[in-house]
């Protein structure tokens, strides 16, 4: 249980330094990178809480996500290799009073909430899967089939708004 | 328990982390990049109540699954929302943005 505990913080601390990093670095190509590597981060941190399946989808699909993140910044942005130092922000200060209010109430809910006592063992990977499976197949089928019609309604909606329009 | 109250900090900080990005950022891409890191906030959150409290429900990994599911549309329908604008506009910069008119 502290082997976990350990594994956890070290992956988390890893998670949280790289978020840090996305918005600290003035090249764009560095922060899409930090943000992979702190979505790995968090997909490891699944791997420590023994969510095997959500970790390695978590990670195959933030790999794919940022890789395409990467190229869009690259595309869009004035000074994708942050050569000319540009300063991309306002509002910083009630921004950090925000997140750091945002995060001490989060903090301030986990430590005084009493959760009760905590489940010891987990059912093994191959099981875990089975029994997802079976969850989405059975009782969550509807939020799973909804979530496929939001993406197809999603994907024709990106694409309508960013197909160029012809002026007749 | 202490590894659900390291993840729930751990999810926590991702949370604010991310919600400064959000509030402090000029440009579409990198708010859309903190609006993920509050989304991996939660995720880590989700996973913990999971795993610590009731590892026999697995409508905690499906709730996890839908989480995942809004970043991936997110990500779509921002880029798309870019490209439209980057096309209007040369820019994708927020604070010249007053209008969703493409």
């Amino acid at each position: 249980m502290l082997l976990q505990a350990l594994f956890a913080g070290f992956f988390g601390m890893a998670a949280v330094w790289f978020g840090v990093v996305v918005f600290r670095t003035s090249s764009m190509v560095r922060s899409a990178l930090a943000l992979l590597f702190s979505m790995t981060a968090v997909g490891a941190m699944f791997l420590a809480m023994e969510a095997e399946f959500l970790g390695v989808l978590q990670i195959m699909m933030m790999a794919t996500e940022m890789a395409i993140m990467a190229i869009f910044m690259v595309m869009y942005m004035m000074d994708p290799g942050g050569l000319g130092q540009m300063d991309m922000s306002h509002q910083k200060r009630a921004a950090q009073a925000a997140g750091v209010l945002g995060a001490l109430v989060a903090i301030g809910v986990a430590l005084l909430t009493s959760w009760g006592p905590a489940a010891n063992a987990a059912p093994g990977a191959a099981e875990q899967t089975r029994l997802l499976g079976i969850e989405l197949m059975e009782r969550s089928m509807l939020i799973f089939e909804t979530a496929g019609v939001t993406i197809l309604t999603a994907m024709i909606a990106a694409t309508a708004a960013a197909i160029e329009r012809r002026r007749r | 328990m202490i590894t659900l109250l390291v993840a729930l900090i751990i999810g926590a900080l991702l949370f604010g982390i991310g919600l400064y990005g959000a509030l402090s950022q000029t440009n579409l891409v990198m708010i859309m990049m903190g609006v993920e890191l509050m989304l991996g906030g939660a995720m880590v959150n989700l996973v913990a109540f999971w795993r610590f409290l009731h590892p026999e429900v697995y409508a905690g990994q499906v709730f996890v699954l839908v989480v995942m599911t809004v970043m991936a549309l997110e990500m779509a329908v921002g880029f798309g929302v870019g490209t439209a604008r980057f096309r209007a506009r040369g820019s994708v910069e927020m604070e010249e943005a007053r209008e969703l008119k493409g």
